[in-house]
């Protein structure tokens, strides 16, 4: 039983990214206005109209590792093949190895989203669980429309207002960057500090507007527990409080929480593009938006995959250590609604 | 309701199959009026589910707020002119020039009408998202699960895949490739995928209504499909349904508006996203607080609306609810508000 | 808590009402309850779910508590423990007495030492087991945080508890390791048990304890609860709504009406000689194996609701002898002999009024037999049905090899005309598969079910013209689900969903009329005013009234066969009768033929017998024993169906609660079944040669109606008669029995 889920889980993310590999080879390839008109109107523009066909299909092969003039299924190989060993292609615009472009930029992009992820589930479980227990309390319906207030503004929204008033205005931080030019690279102090101080808007701008929903469903799913017969049975038995509250409540309060986690690791690494644009921070989502700007379809699709993968991989992990929390994944009884 | 008076009097009776002292052979003696028939009708689609709605204050607040956005873009734009360069001075601060009430931009744009402006674009937007997203989720979704089989397992696989694709970035290389620029086709290029998770969500509801016993006696009474899912299953899937819907109504807002403010959408027409977008990206405009208003104005705009459909989505699915609309409907029950105290004073005695 | 005791009993003191304690004392209490009340309030007035209970605990006795849902039992159950959950308050007095003269006064401890005797000192076990485990942590996590909880010694409490559960037939390393929903549900009930002895409590209090079960794990559960009790001097409160089960086991009876206790007393006495008329009716109404069908009466009326309590006594609204005091005053207890008391100004003359038993008035009875045919409506030939357990719709179902389960096995059978076919067994058996393979809504995997000589599935398939079309089949073969929750459309009122049918197979008919006749049927079945009933939604209904509608709805249709499926289980005992004879009188009229399902053979009794109908045995997919009702229940042949006769309870008290006459409790695993005779593995009298072979239900044919599937019936030829009998280790006992099934509850 819990093999095959496993292995169910594992084929699926595997199958998926399969899937998108592919749907993206398409899609570079049936782009109208797609690479090679693109390249050959580059080309015009500095050569004149004598462009040589074979040398915009060899360029198209350099910057895309797809050959136009070869028949499909062989296009379609070569590109996968280049995509097991690592090639993403060729950046139009930095003329550099999209590979090398976004393994400098992923593990920026990974670090705010995870810190993000952690704190807005963090804080929303939290709450979420306070509010279930003092459940009709002012502080508890204060904060619920608090929540639903913060939930209504988008995340880019905040994320403006907090680098206008804070970054701008008052300079308290920094308004692009990873880190200060003046820092070391390493595991040192200063290194993580600037790390920090540059990641701390926009881990604010997603966590400030993310918290709130996830404190609503904690909570909503907190007063169920509370409601449930094994928690007036754990009483009985005389378990103390914060046993009840932690293996008991809380436990079985968060298993549901994973479906809106699962959409949260997608709506965050997606939203890179936005808020890495808007705090000029040099991520995945960042090169994606430049690459989209200046027509690089090599850097543009590699970023995509990318945080496709990002996601199907983060998406993976949850599963998995949801299969660990609950008993019952995988035998067909889990809380889980499949996400 | 008329239907006290037409209690039964005996009736005349039929020799069908069943014997005559039965009553399974009844014909009515009496006629409701076509009148009465559509007041229950209407009592029961229109005035009771609008009621419930506004028992509840969160939905109250946000009918109020929705309606009032419905207004700005229908009637609004016919009050407001459209927004002129050089209409007003540059950058007007907001309250003070009561022309220009929210103020100017830097080109002297008078802001309202620029978001009065761009509201139609935007409610064809979500209209176009919403529906799409709904439509997709319930039309796969109810198939799905109703179906089984192999047209399940095809489905869900396709499915699944979609539903693990981050949205936005796929949406941004779709938006790029087509270039649209009809509000329409924004809309469901915005919702390309996010309907994936809704008709999952749809699906195992599906499947556990299909297994409640009332579809089953509805099968077994030779009630065709189409029936079944229109009588037995959407009703309970109702709530969910509209919850959802008002909930990918704001995930197009934010989407289109921070695509356009990213500049990847086209900007073909007023946009408050475009208008975040111009304040934004203007040289200097983030250094001075003279241009706070024209970059706050799309953005309060933005969060207003979508706070009034959180609130309006809390809401609604107590309009489904036959406990609740029970006491709306039958005023000739007045022990209905017994029956649910009892059944909660039932559990606190079993449990 | 016990602030407003002076006030309450000055009060009780006023009315007359429950101050004669001296009557109801017991020589060595352990617990002793006194005016213990219980009041919600509620935006219409106070509502009290225990009314000036008083009532005393012997030590070391069984005492069985009896009353209908909503009577108040589970409120006094939470009352020992001082455990009512909020808003109720508890008013009164609970004192415990551990041993010799200590006194405890539960309701004035403090938060810890009410969290030390609880478990400790007085331990409870709820009705649900499954939702009684935190589902995300093993047994073995359950057992230790209780022992930690309370300081005892986790080695020497652990071992006990691996004795309790060995003493309950469980393997204790398996379920210790399991996770709650890996048990089935007996499984998880006995743990729940153990679990509530883990700290050797000197009282335990079950409510309810096996309502979810099986009647056959029911009473496997009474016999070792009386084991338990022996062993470790145990004093058991035991609540039910199950007169008969409780019957044989408890020392001591108290019946519960209206949040009070309206008799109490030896269960002796109390069976044979019961003195208030509530108890006499509920006599009466429990359908049981010894009372003929005739006496069989359901109690008028409805218990009253706890905001309005009538005035007096509270059942005289529904008592034959009510007179002007009975209305007026709240009677005392009167005391039938020293040690049983009864709540009744009229307590001598209710033997008179309400006979229990009408010696030599049996011609009477109200047979509903009607003319059968020669010909049967539908006719099943060997039929099988399948199972493969379902996937989840993802991507790698399709490679996964399912488990089949084996629902159905070669069954053939045949239903006439106003006929009633009952099938019984435990859950899991098939017997609801089977059903729906009868009405044509389960596709056999094999075999034939047809209709009037026609083939239904081939109707179904067929694109060309059948002898009987497909539609007629359909309409003439109808169902009434088990759970009055869930044969509704909820968001539907009731004329809605009666005029379904309606328009889809008379489309015609005028509107009018067809409101007029659902009227009329809806005031036919005892729903007044209709138009009122008409317009209500399913949860504005109760349970009965819910089946009512299911049942007009499915005669709406003007069926040849109903599939009534475990039809009155969920309703409370009093109602099974009057929704069965309604249902027996409504085949009267229309010539019905019901199959009726049940798990409980005094239902399968009632409603076969008044009928003239037959009763079949299913156990593991097979149909093991099928005759005539009578014939089943009073000479049972085949080893199984004896088991179940043993475990229906019946009244007669001088029959202790034996040992189970079979060799396992659980029943093994349907993905794998036995091999031979699939009972083999449970069956007191198998031999070598059952595991080998399959007896078969015509291997004998002595001319009779009553067949059975056992070698036992073979004649002294058989191969049975020479082979060892099979004769479990007794080490591996336990695991054997222990060792059955996670999946055992898959289709029922």
């Amino acid at each position: 039983m819990i093999n095959n889920y496993y292995i169910e889980r594992t084929a699926q993310a595997v199958f998926t990214v399969f899937a998108v590999v592919t749907m993206t080879f398409g899609m570079i390839r049936l782009m109208p206005g797609g690479p090679v008109s693109y390249i050959r109107s580059q080309l015009v523009q500095q050569q004149g109209n004598q462009v040589d066909m074979e040398q915009v299909n060899a360029l198209v092969e350099v910057y895309t590792n797809v050959a136009p003039d070869e028949p499909l299924y062989i296009q379609y190989i070569d590109y996968m093949a280049a995509l097991l060993q690592g090639d993403l292609g060729v950046s139009m615009f930095y003329n550099d190895p999209v590979t090398e472009i976004l393994a400098s930029a992923a593990p920026w992009t990974v670090f705010v989203m995870s810190i993000s992820l952690v704190l807005t589930f963090g804080l929303g479980i939290t709450l979420g669980a306070v509010m279930a227990y003092i459940e009709g309390s002012r502080f508890d319906v204060s904060t619920t429309l608090v929540s639903i207030f913060l939930n209504s503004i988008p995340y880019y929204v905040m994320a403006i207002i907090l680098v206008y008033v804070l970054g701008y205005q008052f300079n308290w931080f920094p308004t692009g960057g990873r880190i200060s030019s003046d820092v070391a690279t390493g595991m040192n102090l200063a290194f993580l500090q600037s790390a920090f101080y540059h990641a701390a808007l926009p881990i604010a701008s997603l966590v400030i507007t993310g918290f709130g929903i996830q404190a609503l469903a904690m909570r909503g799913n907190s007063i169920r527990v509370l409601g449930e017969d094994y928690i007036r049975v754990a009483r009985l038995r005389g378990l103390p409080p914060h046993d009840i509250a932690l293996r008991y409540v809380g436990r079985n309060a968060i298993l549901p929480m994973y479906t809106g986690m699962m959409i949260a690791i997608g709506f965050m690494f997606g939203g890179s593009v936005i808020l890495e644009e808007i705090f000029a921070y040099p991520g995945i989502g960042y090169y994606m938006f430049r690459g989209i700007m200046a027509r690089d379809y090599p850097l543009m699709m590699g970023a995509f995959l990318i945080i496709t993968i990002a996601v199907v991989v983060g998406i993976y992990v949850a599963d998995l250590t949801y299969g660990k929390l609950d008993p019952r994944a995988g035998s067909g009884g889990g809380n889980r609604e499949a996400y | 309701m008329s239907i006290e008076e037409t209690v039964p009097d005996g009736g005349t009776i039929t020799g069908d199959e069943a014997s005559a002292d039965t009553p399974f052979g009844t014909v009515s003696s009496g006629t409701m009026s076509r009148r009465d028939r559509y007041k229950m009708l209407a009592n029961e689609w229109v005035i009771a589910p609008f009621k419930i709605l506004w028992d509840d204050w969160r939905a109250r607040v946000g009918t109020l707020i929705i309606l009032a956005y419905v207004l700005m873009g229908t009637v609004g734009v016919r009050l407001v002119d459209p927004p002129r360069v050089g209409e007003g001075d540059r950058l007007v601060s907001p309250f003070e020039d009561m022309s220009h009430p929210l103020g100017t931009d830097n080109m002297g744009n008078d802001i309202f009408a620029q978001i009065v402006h761009a509201t139609p674009p935007m409610l064809e937007m979500i209209v176009a998202g919403a529906v799409f997203t709904t439509v997709m989720a319930v039309v796969v979704g109810t198939l799905s699960g109703y179906k089984g089989g192999w047209t399940d397992q095809l489905l869900m696989t396709f499915n699944d895949i979609l539903m693990t694709i981050p949205g936005l970035p796929l949406v941004i290389v779709i938006a790029v490739i087509l270039e649209p620029r009809s509000p329409w086709l924004v809309g469901v290029i915005i919702t390309v995928n996010a309907w994936a998770g809704l008709a999952r969500a749809i699906r195992s509801q599906v499947l556990t209504l299909r297994e409640e016993s009332y579809v089953e006696a509805s099968r077994l009474m030779g009630i065709s499909t189409p029936q079944i899912v229109m009588k037995d299953i959407m009703p309970g899937l109702m709530p969910y349904i509209l919850v959802n819907f008002v909930n990918s109504a704001r995930s197009v807002i934010f989407a289109s508006v921070g695509l356009y403010f990213l500049g990847i959408l086209p900007f073909t027409e007023l946009n408050w996203g475009v208008m975040m977008n111009l304040s934004y990206e203007t040289g200097g405009a983030l250094y001075t607080w003279e241009t706070a208003h024209w970059l706050l104005a799309p953005m309060v705009t933005i969060v207003i609306l979508s706070f009034g459909l959180i609130l309006f989505s809390q809401g609604t699915d107590r309009v489904f609810n036959p406990r609740v609309r029970a006491r709306h409907t039958s005023a000739a029950d007045p022990e209905e508000g017994d029956e649910d105290m009892s059944g909660e004073v039932a559990t606190h005695i079993r449990g | 808590m016990s602030k407003t005791d002076d006030t309450q009993t000055a009060t009780t003191a006023g009315t007359g009402a429950g101050t004669d304690l001296s009557s109801i004392r017991v020589d060595d209490p352990i617990v002793e309850i006194r005016n213990a009340s219980v009041t919600f309030d509620m935006e219409r007035g106070e509502s009290r779910v225990l009314d000036e209970v008083s009532l005393d605990i012997e030590r070391d006795e069984i005492l069985g508590i009896v009353g209908e849902s909503g009577s108040g039992k589970s409120m006094f159950a939470s009352a020992l423990l001082d455990a009512i959950v909020n808003p109720g308050v508890l008013t009164g007095d609970v004192t415990y007495h551990p041993q010799g003269d200590a006194e405890v006064d539960v309701l004035g401890l403090s938060p810890e030492q009410l969290r030390e005797l609880r478990w400790e000192e007085i331990s409870m076990v709820f009705q649900g087991a499954q939702s009684s485990f935190n589902p995300t942590i093993t047994i073995r996590a359950h057992f230790e945080e209780t022992i930690e909880a309370h300081n005892y010694n986790m080695e020497q409490a652990m071992a006990h508890a691996r004795e309790l559960l060995s003493d309950l037939y469980m393997d204790p390393d398996r379920v210790l390791d399991s996770y709650p929903h890996e048990l089935s549900g007996g499984m998880q009930q006995r743990t729940l048990i153990a679990l509530s002895l883990v700290l050797e409590p000197n009282v335990l209090v079950m409510d309810e304890p096996t309502a979810a079960l099986d009647l056959l794990m029911q009473r496997s559960i009474l016999s070792l609860l009386e084991d338990l009790q022996e062993k470790y001097d145990l004093s058991i409160v035991f609540i039910t709504h199950d007169l008969p089960l409780v019957a044989g086991l408890a020392d001591r009876l108290a019946v519960m009406y209206a949040f009070e206790f309206v008799e109490i007393g030896p269960a002796s006495d109390l069976i044979g000689n019961p003195t208030h008329p509530y108890t006499r009716a509920l006599l009466k109404a429990v359908p049981n194996l010894d009372t003929p069908l005739s006496e069989m009466r359901p109690i008028d009326g409805m218990a009253p609701d706890p905001v309005d309590v009538p005035q007096g006594c509270s059942y005289h609204p529904r008592c034959p002898l009510a007179d002007e005091t009975c209305r007026a005053e709240d009677p005392t207890y009167h005391d039938v002999t020293s040690d049983h008391q009864s709540a009744c100004f009229h307590w001598e003359d209710s033997a008179e009024a309400i006979p229990l038993s009408t010696d030599g008035e049996h011609g009477e009875t109200q047979a509903f037999a009607g003319e059968q045919s020669d010909e049967p409506v539908v006719s099943l030939e060997d039929v099988d049905v399948h199972f493969d357990q379902v996937s989840d719709g993802g991507l790698l179902s399709v490679f996964q090899e399912p488990d089949t389960v084996h629902a159905v096995d070669d069954i053939s059978l045949d239903v006439y005309e106003n006929d009633v076919v009952t099938l019984v067994g435990e859950s899991g058996c098939g017997k609801t598969t089977l059903g729906k393979a009868v009405i044509g809504a389960q596709r056999p995997t094999d075999g034939t079910v047809a209709y009037r000589g026609q083939d239904i599935w081939e109707a179904k398939d067929s694109r060309r013209e059948t002898d009987i079309p497909y539609e007629h089949i359909r309409r003439s073969l109808q169902m009434i689900h088990q759970d009055p929750g869930s044969s509704l459309n909820p968001n539907r009122k009731v004329a809605a969903s009666l005029k379904a049918p309606l328009k889809r197979w008379e489309p015609d008919m005028d509107p009018d009329d067809r409101q007029e006749r659902i009227l009329s049927l809806l005031e036919y079945v005892g729903m007044s005013p209709p138009g009122d009933y008409a317009q209500r939604y399913p949860h504005q209904l109760s349970g009965g009234e819910k089946q009512r509608v299911a049942l007009i709805r499915a005669l709406l249709m003007n069926p040849d066969v109903i599939l009534a499926d475990e039809a009155v289980s969920a309703l409370d005992v009093s109602l099974r009768v009057e929704v069965m004879d309604l249902m027996l009188e409504l085949q009267d009229l229309f010539d019905t033929s019901y199959v009726f399902i049940s798990h409980n053979l005094s239902n399968a009794r009632y409603f076969s017998g008044k009928a003239g109908g037959r009763i079949g045995v299913m156990y593991l997919g097979e149909l093991v024993e099928i005759g005539p009702a009578e014939q089943i229940i009073n000479d049972p042949q085949h080893p199984y169906t004896k088991v179940l006769r043993w475990s229906t309870a019946d009244l007669d008290i001088e029959e202790t609660v034996e040992d189970p006459p079979l060799r396992g409790i659980d029943i093994p695993d349907p993905v794998d079944p036995p091999s031979g005779c699939r009972f083999h593995t449970r069956c007191p009298e198998a031999r070598e040669a059952c595991t080998r072979a399959q007896p078969t239900l015509d291997g004998h044919d002595d001319g009779t109606e009553h067949r059975t599937a056992c070698f036992r019936e073979y004649d002294e030829s058989h191969e049975y008669w020479e082979s060892e009998p099979i004769v479990d280790d007794a080490d591996d006992a336990d695991v054997a029995v222990g060792g059955s099934d996670s999946d055992a509850r898959t289709d029922e």
